[in-house]
């Protein structure tokens, strides 16, 4: 063997295994792997305690999270009575707190409508969004059409808590002030001052 | 004193020895460092469900399906009722849609595979630091672009505490795209422009500029109260804490 190409042979594998490491330290180089990552002593990291959302094995149903007792509600909690069918009864049961029409409001009904009802309804509220456009879903109403903005603000936070047609309710996933800063949001995209809430005649005759 | 055999013997057999330690040290070191290992985690999924398609081609916001991240230390995966919001009109017949369908009948949740984890002895809070309004792509990555996702950060305390100390280097601050409330009103123009709510990861990090001029242990402003009027109000990001009760309490 030729002693003098040896020690080069040797020098780059070393270059290369310092290489690959530098790399893998740098994180350049990270492996997709389907396999939960290896754990060598992990001490304390999965404990016996309930997380949210993940199973438990105290359970007979094997999950951490519990549904609420019959009859209760949540601390804070603003759970919706009306039914879709009850336009009537919206009129009068949702009072419009009258938020401030602030930069502040408005940008929350801003970032709430755009969160959760611009991927049906679009930005801009005409309803023209991708989801619309790939005809997934035919049929949205655009929000700022006359018919639209002719309705109360209480009947609008009544479609937005108990849904409407296909759109299902958002009462779960908004706060009622949200829901009211959405409005305030929406009227401004209509061009539209927006009234508390109509008698409920008028509300029947504007269908 | 040895025989020139004996002596080859123990050169050759200490060299073997020393290589296998060496594979096994790479191996074993670097394999299991969370750094290493843990990114580049993606497991298989119970519904083949893409974000890519979701928020990335139908620019559906993170917080339409991760409601309550804003209010809670977990970022709640979605209820399967929040799939069939859209899931009875769209592709209500799809064969890939069965688990969730099936799900909403019996009322059994979905068994999601969980990807990002820290220790159980580490309180992450995600209210906190989306409060402090940054985006959900400085620790999750450009998940729009992404068919199948993958644990993008390596989540380790060496990581967090680069962020805390040196935040300006590290926050991409929100974006329209995440739904983090940042008290700012945006042009619905701008909105409407798709590449000004998808712009890809590594221009947004080029553009992202310090939200704030971290001072030691004080904020730029007054910390403002948690909310305004029942509205989550948000606070400039600072230098986070770094003190070890603020996550292992």
């Amino acid at each position: 063997m030729n002693a003098r190409k040896l020690p080069i042979l040797w020098i780059l594998i070393g270059l290369v295994i310092a290489g690959f490491t530098t790399l893998v330290l740098a994180g350049k180089i990270a492996w997709f792997s389907d396999q939960p990552p290896l754990e060598f002593l992990s001490n304390m990291d999965h404990q016996f305690k309930a997380i949210p959302q993940s199973g438990n094995t105290y359970f007979s149903d094997r999950a951490s999270l519990r549904n609420p007792v019959a009859g209760t509600v949540a601390i804070g909690a603003q759970p919706y009575e009306l039914g879709q069918g009850d336009i009537d009864a919206a009129e009068t049961a949702n009072i419009d707190p009258n938020l401030p029409q602030t930069e502040f409001v408005l940008a929350r009904g801003q970032n709430r409508f755009n969160v959760f009802c611009a991927a049906c309804h679009n930005y801009d509220a005409k309803s023209n969004s991708i989801l619309v456009q790939r005809g997934q879903w035919p049929g949205i109403p655009d929000l700022t059409r006359e018919q639209t903005a002719a309705l109360s603000n209480a009947r609008i936070f009544h479609i937005i808590s108990a849904g409407q047609n296909l759109m299902p309710s958002y009462a779960d996933k908004i706060s009622v002030t949200d829901r009211w800063a959405i409005i305030r949001y929406l009227r401004t995209l209509q061009g539209v001052e927006g009234v508390a809430s109509n008698p409920p005649s008028a509300t029947t005759q504007a269908q | 004193m040895f025989s020139r055999r004996f002596d080859m013997g123990v050169k050759v057999g200490g060299a073997v020895i020393g290589a296998v330690a060496a594979v096994v040290f790479l191996l074993g070191y670097f394999g299991v460092r969370n750094d290493v290992a843990d990114v580049g985690y993606r497991p298989e999924q119970p519904v083949p469900f893409s974000h890519k398609l979701h928020t990335g081609t139908l620019q559906i916001q993170c917080q339409y399906c991760h409601a309550g991240v804003e209010e809670s230390a977990h970022s709640p995966v979605p209820t399967t009722q929040t799939c069939m919001n859209c899931h009875t009109a769209v592709r209500a017949e799809s064969p890939r849609l069965q688990v969730v369908r099936d799900s909403y009948e019996s009322g059994q949740p979905i068994e999601w595979a969980r990807i990002h984890k820290v220790p159980d002895y580490v309180h992450f809070n995600h209210s906190r630091h989306i409060r402090a309004q940054i985006d959900c792509k400085s620790c999750h990555g450009p998940v729009e672009e992404m068919g199948v996702v993958s644990q993008f950060k390596p989540l380790t305390m060496g990581w967090c505490l680069d962020c805390h100390r040196n935040p300006e280097k590290n926050i991409i601050g929100a974006r329209p795209i995440s739904g983090v409330f940042t008290g700012k009103l945006h042009a619905v123009k701008d909105l409407l422009d798709s590449t000004y709510v998808f712009t890809p990861i590594a221009a947004q990090v080029g553009v992202s500029t310090p939200i704030t001029v971290p001072q030691f242990g004080s904020y730029e402003t007054a910390i403002p109260p948690v909310t305004v009027a029942g509205i989550p109000h948000p606070k400039k990001a600072g230098i986070g804490p770094e003190n070890c009760s603020a996550c292992h309490y």
